[in-house]
């Protein structure tokens, strides 16, 4: 176990104006055991409690309980050899916008016990790597913000760490960088680094992760790979727009090939194990009703489904 | 750590070369007041010759930048409070304090550039000072220059608001200025001006920088302006530290 954490909570004492303060539970109870070399992802909506969950296993934030230990250190204890072993990507990024990526990029590797020629070998390495040679020695505030989160990047690995903290590495960015990015992080596994990666996109934590964690107001509501997640709400799912919106809800979920049904505002949703069959028979359901049909889709069930079927609300919603 | 806190002060110092004009404009305004200001104080020494006059006005206006500029240096730090670089660095393998340490050690030795400038113009101007007059006088703006950049260090890592610090830092430059008898000494002035001076650290870095410019070296205001101000940038060292830990919450 590269990441094993038991009951992590944090509570933070907000100001409030005129000396009033309140307690804000940012995370209350969050266990975790992440293997050596998997790809892990925190999923949820902005304020669930990701970026304060990986603080604490970053040992930048202490926890208020519970106990966490990030390659085999404690996280409160000995918080020096955690950082020996962690690359820390914050979602600010952290590259200094007055001086050249490279500086930082050098400092940060000299600050870990290199020597100037070793931090060098390694910069050059790392330059090369995320395509940044040409722009090391421009300003970090002149390059754009896949740039910037390259490098941003590049400083997290310079110490070749065994396991990488990539807080929303992707928010902001646009979809050919973004796309890179992913790549990145799958060379990443492939060499055998282990990552813990927070997201709030649904199609990120799905295309990137061996395994996720929903995380929703501070709690963990579902834990499994993302296919297994996905198979436990079905394998479909029939998305209708009709009138009798009531009627059909009942009827369909009367029909025994249907797993189970939902309404959201105007329309209906119907999860099914086996759409491509299912949909005949649930379309000759609704005509014998005489229910007409405004729209109808079929779609493989996505991680917000899931998030669905354990918040109640849609992640899109959820913000 | 020793090496931590000189890779923080080697890449300050890379930044800072990159854009050495800030510095140069820093010693601008002390250097208009010794060309347009102290020839109008002629008549408030005794023999009224312009060395005696520089010999009295110069160490205040070197002080003038260690307010306007070192009390400023927080500003950055406030900016790396939010983009993560901070963040970043509170988790890595770097000692803590030299985040703090490396910075402070390059504002110190800015200063004291700085003040070779402004001694070189006034000694061009007629100012005439020996040379333990001269290396103590940069060892006691190093001491000030380490006490006003952990404050404002401190001041930055508590506030984390640019707008709250300027505020703060323009109300307390004001009173310091005045009551610090940097522009006369305030011993011209009434008794009770004296004694609210006493309670200023500024006051006796000045009167000690007078001390030496007259070369008085063995002045006690010397002994008590290097105690006291090392003793308050011990203390805001630790604060900033401090501020810098919590910052996490």
């Amino acid at each position: 176990m590269i990441i094993e954490a038991h009951d992590l909570r944090k509570t933070f004492i907000a100001k409030r104006g005129r000396g009033k303060t309140e307690e804000v539970e940012a995370v209350r109870g969050i266990d975790l055991a992440v293997e050596a070399g998997e790809i892990f992802a925190a999923l949820g909506p902005n304020g669930a409690g990701k970026t304060t969950t990986v603080r604490m296993l970053a040992t930048f934030t202490a926890p208020t309980s519970g106990t966490a230990k990030v390659a085999g250190f404690d996280v409160v204890k000995e918080a020096a050899k955690v950082r020996e072993n962690i690359g820390y990507v914050s979602q600010a990024g952290g590259v200094d916008d007055n001086s050249p990526g490279l500086d930082s990029l050098m400092l940060a590797a000299r600050l870990s016990g290199m020597s100037r020629k070793q931090a060098q070998v390694r910069s050059e390495e790392l330059l090369e790597a995320f395509s940044l040679t040409e722009i090391a020695n421009r300003p970090a505030k002149t390059l754009s913000g896949g740039q910037k989160r390259r490098f941003a990047l590049a400083i997290g690995l310079v110490t070749r760490p065994p396991l990488v903290f990539l807080d929303e590495p992707t928010t902001g960015l646009d979809p050919q960088n973004r796309a890179n990015l992913w790549d990145e992080v799958r060379t990443l596994r492939a060499q055998g680094t282990s990552v813990l990666l927070t997201t709030h996109y649904l199609d990120e934590a799905d295309a990137l992760c061996d395994r996720l964690i929903i995380i929703d107001h501070g709690k963990i509501v579902a834990e499994g790979t993302p296919t297994d997640l996905k198979k436990e709400v079905a394998g479909d799912v029939v998305t209708l727009r009709l009138k009798g919106l009531e009627e059909a809800r009942e009827l369909l979920a009367a029909q025994d090939y249907i797993k189970e049904v939902r309404a959201e505002d105007d329309l209906l949703r119907a999860y099914l194990d086996d759409g491509e069959h299912g949909l005949p028979q649930l379309l000759r359901a609704l005509e014998e009703r005489n229910l007409t049909l405004d729209s109808i889709s079929l779609d493989r069930a996505t991680l917000d489904d899931v998030f669905l079927r354990h918040t109640g609300r849609s992640l899109r919603d959820a913000a | 750590m020793l090496r931590h806190t000189a890779l923080f002060l080697g890449y300050e110092l890379r930044f800072l070369l990159r854009n050495p004009i800030w510095p140069v404009f820093g010693i601008l305004q002390p250097v208009m007041y010794l060309i347009f200001f102290a020839p109008l104080l002629g008549s408030t020494t005794p023999s009224g010759s312009m060395a005696d006059v520089l010999a009295m006005f110069t160490p205040g206006s070197m002080m003038m930048i260690a307010l306007f500029g070192s009390l400023f240096a927080g500003f950055g730090l406030i900016n790396e409070t939010r983009n993560g670089v901070l963040e970043r660095l509170a988790v890595s393998p770097a000692w803590p304090p030299a985040i703090i340490l490396g910075r402070v050690a390059k504002d110190m030795l800015v200063l004291v550039l700085q003040a070779i400038l402004v001694m070189g113009v006034a000694m061009l101007m007629g100012l005439r000072i020996g040379v333990i007059a001269f290396v103590v006088m940069l060892g006691l703006m190093a001491m000030t220059g380490l006490f006003a950049a952990s404050l404002s260090y401190g001041l930055a890592l508590a506030l984390r608001d640019e707008n709250g610090m300027s505020q703060i830092v323009q109300f307390f430059a004001m009173p310091l200025t005045l009551i610090a008898g940097l522009f006369l000494p305030v011993s011209l002035g009434p008794e009770w001006l004296q004694t609210a001076a006493k309670f200023n650290p500024l006051y006796y870095g000045v009167e000690a920088g007078r001390a030496l410019f007259r070369d008085d070296l063995s002045n006690s205001t010397i002994p008590t302006a290097f105690g006291l101000l090392g003793a308050l940038a011990v203390i805001t060292l630790i604060w900033s530290m401090r501020s810098l830990r919590k910052m996490a919450g």
